[in-house]
């Protein structure tokens, strides 16, 4: 196996194959991207024909889903708050909307609203239908057409079996010559279908298949792709068991993990990418010029988001293994019954949770304060300052995370054998050394990889921020994912921030899941 | 067994007492709230109902929607198809790989371990606007399909190191009898493994369905058609931004948690064991 056999024509068609599966995946790629392209630049020059025929008074073209002159908006007679506008076509002149109304003309009327505040423009409707929208001005109002969605043009199926099936014979044949004949049969049949790729999508596409073809029959020719096939032949009863779940995790993890970072180097504004580097990055690391204790200011929030997790998970712990500790005293009735009590908040869901919580930090309502009342204090308007919503949240938290720290604590105590214990109380040992000496020990092992869960968990507790404090007041008590959400989906689709976000909390994390490990497993040996 | 002294038993009892009262009293509001007239909580501490009614639960169930469909039946529909088609995509593509991993040996073994664990515990918030970009282009936001894709991230590793854990656990005793006998990999694995391994498969579909049928941000971000709402963006909505309706609240979320609630009970003892047994070996 070490030594490469000399291929034969088996081995060269399956060299050649390959090569052409990378071909085949780019070649569809640029001629989608292609098509798209041409029938966008197709769409929009139609647009543009039809609104200027209106414009000058003649019939709109065929092609044209709805086109008119759409009139001023004016004050409707029986509902002043509304403005109506009119259309008018090579059927006369009706109002926009209403009852009986084709559905397009709310495109009509958008376009002239958005000439009215910006000037002509011809573009693809952002409703993602595919349609082009004009407008320019026109004798008494704006000249608008729409243009219907083309349906694109058919798959070149011929095209690519044409040169998938000429690339095979060219490759077949080097290898039958045999010499200098077969790499190069294998090299030029790999690329042939760089040809029609060329036409698609130009040269990106032509050079990377050429590559690729290049580098399959250098890797063919040392032997490299033998050995790898025969890699595969070793281990296909494992390949093929692992396979489902791992093309699944390809597609659905890996796929826009990759996105996201991509994205990160991107700015998204108003429905258009534009490549941008670093500068997300750079804003995000810089606090964006902010003051340290502006709520937008990265370095605030990673500091919230540190206290926000430092704090739970003490709190989890001490109080889990507190009550882990109460519930295993031998002499205790109903241990039982108090455990399935206490883990009641693991049960139920946590947005529900943090909901309830909510309602009972409410202001004017809520049972926090009617408590407060009934014990003679005041009540407090909790989402109005840092330390109280945020507060809020951590009780809202603790709440519903102890039960698992207790439950961790619980299993781990049970290993530790009584007759420790007794040994210790016979020496003289307080209670306080031996919970330092004997039940601690006995704890880390369950409890440290607990708390580095627990932690990761907690640093990206969506629900309890977004939903218990809802980052009040302005924004301050947001943690990182939370904030990252708010740059995708409520400050304007600021996708790239977002995924620059993203891929900064991902380095955090996988920083501390490397480096909590490593303290666990250095306690565990000392 | 020595009983401690009088004073430490009681403070335990006091101890015991007073989280059980805390982990009590929210359960209680919303219970309380289920059961009483009027939209907002009254302004009282006390978790018991002074006039007891069942309109909110009347008007959870009746409840109609912009095309007159029932609106909860409808939304719980909706939970139960996310739900359970999540669970069937995450088990059926985890269990070979669970096997091949908990028992076969091959290159990068190592590697495929941590790399299902590292992403099962990371969680998939990170990953919502590459998602949601991607299935803008494909057209799958507000679509049933989509939304059991997304579940599926999480699902599937989650799956994959459960089962793993189950199959560890299995004696390899009958997979080499059924191996003497001249059964293939796959036979093994399907006649033999597969069945043994049944009460495992049924806790992590199970534990997988709970996990979706709870699932709120994602579905609240991909779902901006109100009639394809799962349960949790209905409950969500309920006491939303500009109105609240905490009576509807409360009786929708007891109807939607009793029954995953019931679950968790019943199958606890295997979670703790799963989750930090996935981490320990980690």
């Amino acid at each position: 196996m070490t030594r490469a056999t000399p291929p034969h024509t088996g081995a060269q068609l399956r060299d050649w194959t390959v090569a052409s599966l990378f071909a085949l995946v780019v070649a569809l790629a640029v001629f989608v991207g292609h098509r798209n392209h041409a029938l966008r630049a197709r769409q929009l020059e139609l647009a543009d024909r039809a609104a200027a025929e209106i414009a000058l008074g003649r019939p709109p073209i065929a092609e044209a889903e709805a086109a008119g002159i759409v009139g001023a908006p004016h004050p409707s007679a029986t509902h002043p708050f509304l403005h109506p506008r009119t259309v008018t076509g090579p059927t006369g002149t009706r109002p926009l909307g209403g009852p009986t109304a084709p559905a397009v003309d709310k495109l009509l009327y958008d376009a002239a609203e958005r000439y009215d505040a910006r000037g002509p423009f011809v573009e693809l409707a952002s409703d993602g239908s595919g349609r082009a929208i004009a407008a320019r001005p026109g004798t008494g109002g704006v000249a608008v057409a729409v243009i219907a969605t083309e349906s694109p043009e058919g798959m070149p199926w011929l095209i690519i079996l044409g040169a998938l099936g000429l690339g095979a014979v060219i490759a077949a044949a080097g290898a039958l010559i045999g010499g200098a004949a077969r790499p190069l049969g294998l090299a030029i049949g790999g690329a042939l279908l760089a040809i029609p790729a060329n036409g698609w999508g130009g040269m990106g596409a032509t050079i990377s298949i050429v590559c690729a073809s290049l580098a399959v029959t250098i890797a063919s020719g040392r032997g490299t792709l033998a050995r790898a096939f025969a890699g595969f032949r070793t281990h296909r009863v494992a390949i093929a068991f692992l396979a489902p779940a791992s093309i699944a995790m390809f597609v659905l993890v890996a796929t826009p993990f990759c996105v996201g970072l991509v994205l990160g180097f991107f700015d998204h504004q108003h429905g258009q990418w534009s490549f941008v580097g670093l500068s997300n990055f750079g804003e995000i690391l810089s606090g964006g010029g902010r003051a340290f204790d502006d709520p937008l200011n990265f370095w605030f929030i990673l500091g919230v988001t540190v206290v926000w997790t430092a704090a739970n998970v003490f709190l989890h712990v001490t109080i889990g293994v507190a009550l882990a500790m109460l519930l295993r005293q031998a002499w205790l009735p109903g241990k039982g019954v108090w455990r399935m009590l206490l883990i009641l908040p693991w049960a139920i869901p946590n947005y529900i949770t943090a909901l309830i919580w909510k309602g009972m930090f409410q202001g004017e309502y809520g049972a926090i304060n009617a408590l407060l009342h009934a014990a003679g204090l005041d009540g407090v308007s909790w989402f109005s300052s840092w330390a109280t919503a945020f507060s809020a949240n951590v009780v809202t938290n603790t709440w519903l995370g102890f039960p698992f720290m207790m439950v961790v604590a619980i299993g781990a105590l049970e290993s530790v054998p009584r007759d420790f214990y007794e040994a210790a109380v016979v020496d003289g040992a307080t209670p306080w050394q031996r919970f330092i000496h004997i039940t601690l020990p006995h704890l880390k092992p369950a409890l440290g990889p607990a708390v580095v869960l627990g932690s990761i968990w907690t640093f990206n507790m969506f629900n309890v921020i977004y939903l218990v404090s809802a980052g009040k007041p302005g924004g301050s008590t947001d943690i990182l994912v939370t904030d990252a959400y708010r740059w995708a989906f409520e400050r304007g689709e600021r996708y790239g921030m977002a995924a620059a976000y993203g891929a900064i909390i991902f380095l955090v994390l996988l920083l501390w899941t490397v480096f909590g490990s490593r303290i666990g497993r250095r306690e565990d040996k000392s | 067994m020595k009983r401690p002294r009088l004073y430490l038993q009681l403070l335990t009892y006091a101890a015991l007492v007073m989280a059980a009262a805390v982990v009590l009293y929210p359960v209680l509001l919303v219970v309380k709230k289920a059961f009483e007239p009027g939209r907002q909580f009254a302004l009282s501490a006390s978790p018991i109902p002074t006039t007891l009614t069942t309109e909110h639960f009347a008007d959870l169930f009746g409840a109609r929607g912009g095309h007159g469909e029932l609106l909860f039946l409808h939304h719980a529909w909706n939970s139960l198809v996310a739900a359970i088609f999540t669970t069937i995509v995450g088990v059926s593509l985890s269990c070979t790989a669970a096997y091949a991993l908990s028992r076969m040996r091959f290159p990068g073994q190592k590697a495929g371990l941590i790399t299902f664990l590292v992403v099962q515990m990371f969680p998939a918030t990170l990953l919502i606007m590459p998602l949601y970009v991607l299935l803008d282009r494909l057209g799958l936001l507000n679509s049933m399909v989509g939304l059991v894709l997304v579940y599926a991230t999480t699902a599937i590793p989650f799956c994959v190191w459960t089962l793993k854990g189950y199959f560890d656990s299995l004696p390899r005793e009958l997979e080499e009898a059924a191996r003497m006998d001249g059964a293939g990999a796959w036979q093994t694995f399907w006649r033999v493994m597969l069945p043994l391994a049944r009460p495992g498969i049924a806790v992590t579909a199970l534990f997988s369905f709970m996990t979706a049928w709870n699932e709120f941000i994602m579905a609240s971000t991909f779902l901006t058609d109100d009639s394809r709402y799962t349960l949790p963006v209905l409950i969500q909505s309920s006491v939303g931004q500009y109105s609240s309706d905490w009576g509807f609240f409360a009786a929708g979320a007891i109807v939607t948690s009793l029954p995953v609630m019931a679950l968790f009970y019943v199958l606890q003892k295997f979670l703790v064991g799963g989750l930090t047994a996935g981490s320990v070996k980690g």
